[in-house]
């Protein structure tokens, strides 16, 4: 089989896993080496559904023997099946760099024989591209459910992320799609990664937890905060005595699997090697089971503060297998609802907002119609209209159009001077959404009554376009005499 | 009113800057203007002074925008030399105020001069970032890598410095179409930038038909990876603007004019 035909079968089958981030972690080039890290991540090109393409997404392998129901790589399915080389992915990894076109590798992999060797594997690819290639780029790795504690810690020092898809919120659910895969081997490892991340921090001198946006220190009220009472509270005494990171990492580093390929590139400096820097994250399905966005928003809220998760990810269901547990196929796939969730979620780590003040047991899902922050604003009109020359930097961020780069110039620039609508707009806010919440130096923009249902009228209207094109742009279209008629462009 | 004018290169708006507040000390910082050249039409009443580049001014403006306000304030007024437009005033309104209250200025937004120039710097920041991302080297006889770019600012030498970081120990050249200026990197030297005669420039332009395997499966990686299901092509042109895709290889197809 041709390389080429290879990668278009594990790349077809990798599309479907969502993060493709190379954020949160900086680290520079090095002389003979290939490769750096920008902490903000870059993307290199976006792709016809507009995601961003920033890593090379493959899988190892699409040969699988479990049979989860919603995998387009179950085993039960007709499909091609390939299998990279450990050099094949490399080669690809470093031309393609070279070229700029990713930012670096992500790798995933169906389990082939059991989940130990697949794991051992994928590890071996990863310690052949640092060690031999010398590839110093952003590594995603993803970690294979069930794989034994020792590999997934090797594959932690060589990656920069690790994650481990919990894909189903609910334990039914997941008993139901995944019958090889359970609620314990997706958390117990998700649990050991954060304490090993944790304990690797607190080695070198830094905080236990993740670093997260600045404002967050400003943010009493949010999920991240932490007294320092609880900072000391929150490490495991006991655990740092059992994982002393020198001692961990070189039996990590020491297995059979990198021992391979230490005499090849020796100076690599496996010792200066950060344990997974860029943090653990993790995808959940949307719109396969009857959970509700309130459930779902929960669980990330859980897994930020008990796991110290960088990242959660959703991934709006598509239909690719018929079965009787499943939506059939053809139903489009739930995309405002994924919008919504990643608004949602973007409110828990920027803004200080908590699950529970978004949607309760009670109203479980999201409006369609409003954003999750203007729609909190809508049924909190008590704490409206906000003056923005004096209020406090918590109660600017909770106004709908202001996002926390422009609270930030709206605190720094009103010490020197008066605010005006005009200086407001420049700054970045978005008055066609704020301007009913807000008063600045004691005037409103327009003559505007603070009632709910005027306002969500108005907010309802202002996004009707935006929310049309996030649901029906695939799906409803102009017609083209090109494309519907077949005539050529001469 | 007197309006001095200088050449768009750095050294020369630098000693612009030096010349124009050495001439406010005897006359007054309202009754001048600072403008890049060339000067389109010149008008009536105005004295025309042309100031020409002096490297030890220069230095001096720099080493006191980064002594007595901040090295953020030095960033603000050198994306402010790269940017297409002119923003020289600015520039100057903008040094005036910053001189007078220091490091604070860049907080300063109700300033209209400060405004402005947090503008720019960020339209000139995100310039850089975008060829950062979208920057595609081809590679020539498995060993140069070239890539060519036309940003509207002039950030050639901001972007290549990313590379340098990024590829320390390989052969490549970023080269500025519309400038036609080329930055040069070779392994343990330190890296130049050359204004490219025509000769050469033809000959560099060539390097954009070159297509080898890895071109190939960049193309069929970037066809697959996107979910028929989810298609979106508004998002995606919000997200890639189409002129920014003229160099970019996925986007490429069949030959390239000359």
């Amino acid at each position: 089989m041709s390389i080429q035909d290879k990668l278009k079968i594990l790349a077809d089958a990798a599309k479907y896993d969502v993060a493709c981030t190379s954020s949160g972690v900086d680290r520079k080039g090095k002389e003979g080496f290939l490769g750096n890290a920008e902490s903000c991540g870059i993307c290199h090109s976006f792709a016809s559904d507009g995601r961003c393409v920033s890593l090379l997404k493959i899988l190892m392998t699409n040969h699988c023997i479990y049979d989860c129901k919603y995998c387009c790589n179950r085993v039960s399915k007709d499909t091609p099946r390939a299998t990279f080389t450990p050099e094949e992915i490399c080669e690809l990894v470093v031309s393609f760099y070279k070229r700029n076109y990713i930012e670096g590798l992500f790798l995933s992999s169906g389990v082939v024989k059991n989940p130990a060797y697949t794991m051992e594997k994928m590890c071996e690819t990863l310690a052949l591209l640092r060690y031999k290639y010398r590839f110093n780029g952003y590594i995603h790795v993803k970690s294979i459910p069930g794989a034994p504690e020792e590999l997934l810690a090797t594959a932690g020092y060589l990656a920069d992320r690790i994650s481990i898809n919990m894909e189903l919120c609910q334990k039914e659910s997941l008993e139901k799609l995944a019958p090889n895969k359970s609620v314990k081997t997706i958390m117990e490892p998700m649990k050991m990664v954060s304490d090993t991340i944790a304990v690797h921090r607190l080695a070198i001198g830094k905080d236990a937890r993740m670093e997260r946006s600045q404002g967050n220190q400003y943010l009493p009220q949010s999920i991240f905060f932490q007294s320092e009472k609880d900072k000391i509270a929150s490490v495991d005494k006991k655990l740092l005595i059992n994982m002393l990171p020198q001692e961990k990492k070189r039996n990590a580093l020491n297995s059979s699997v990198v021992d391979k390929f230490l005499p090849l590139g020796g100076t690599y400096p496996a010792k200066n090697r950060a344990f997974a820097p860029a943090g653990q994250s993790t995808q959940m399905i949307v719109g396969a089971t009857p959970e509700t966005d309130y459930h779902l928003l929960q669980t990330t809220q859980e897994l930020y503060r008990r796991f110290d998760l960088k990242r959660v990810f959703y991934s709006a269901y598509i239909p690719i297998n018929e079965d009787k547990d499943l939506p059939d196929i053809g139903t489009a796939p739930p995309l405002l609802r994924e919008h919504r969730l990643y608004q949602a979620d973007w409110l828990l780590r920027f803004y200080g907002f908590h699950a529970q003040e978004l949607l309760s047991e009670e109203r479980p899902n999201f409006n369609e119609k409003l954003d999750p922050k203007c729609d909190w604003a809508v049924r909190h009109l008590e704490e409206f209209p906000v003056e923005v020359q004096t209020a406090s930097y918590d109660k600017i961020l909770r106004i709908p159009g202001v996002g926390p780069k422009s609270a930030r110039r709206i605190m720094q620039a009103r010490r020197y001077g008066k605010l005006d609508f005009s200086a407001l707009k420049k700054m970045g806010v978005v008055l066609k959404r704020a301007h009913y919440f807000i008063t600045c130096n004691g005037k409103m923009m327009y003559h505007t009554p603070i009632e709910e249902t005027y306002i969500t009228h108005q907010l309802e209207d202002t996004g009707r376009k935006e929310n049309w094109q996030i649901q029906h742009e695939n799906t409803v279209r102009q017609m083209s005499l090109f494309t519907d008629f077949h005539l050529q462009q001469s | 009113m007197t309006v001095f004018t200088c050449d768009s290169n750095i050294e020369s708006i630098f000693t612009c800057i030096y010349d124009a507040w050495v001439w406010a000390l005897q006359y007054g910082h309202e009754n001048l203007r600072l403008e890049r050249e060339p000067i389109l039409q010149n008008s009536l009443f105005d004295t025309y002074v042309h100031v020409e580049p002096d490297r030890e001014k220069a230095e001096k403006v720099a080493r006191s925008i980064r002594n007595k306000i901040s090295f953020q304030a030095y960033i603000h007024i050198f994306y402010g030399c790269l940017y297409a437009e002119d923003v020289l005033d600015s520039m100057y309104q903008y040094l005036r105020i910053g001189f007078r209250v220091g490091k604070n200025i860049e907080h300063m937004l109700t300033e209209p001069a400060v405004m402005r120039m947090m503008e720019v710097r960020r339209k000139v920041g995100n310039e850089i970032h975008y060829f950062r991302e979208f920057v595609r080297f081809q590679c020539i006889d498995e060993k140069v890598l070239v890539s060519h770019i036309e940003p509207k600012n002039n950030v050639l030498y901001e972007v290549a410095r990313h590379f340098s970081d990024r590829m320390p120990s390989e052969y490549w050249i970023l080269v500025d179409d519309r400038r036609k200026i080329a930055v040069v990197h070779e392994p343990k030297e330190e890296m130049y930038i050359q204004q490219l005669e025509e000769e050469q420039y033809k000959k560099l332009r060539q390097t954009e038909k070159v297509q080898d395997e890895f071109t190939e499966l960049w193309k069929i990686f970037f066809d697959t990876i996107g979910i028929k299901e989810r298609e979106n092509r508004t998002c995606q042109r919000n997200l890639f603007p189409i002129w920014m895709r003229k160099h970019v290889t996925e986007f490429m197809e069949g030959k390239i004019d000359e």
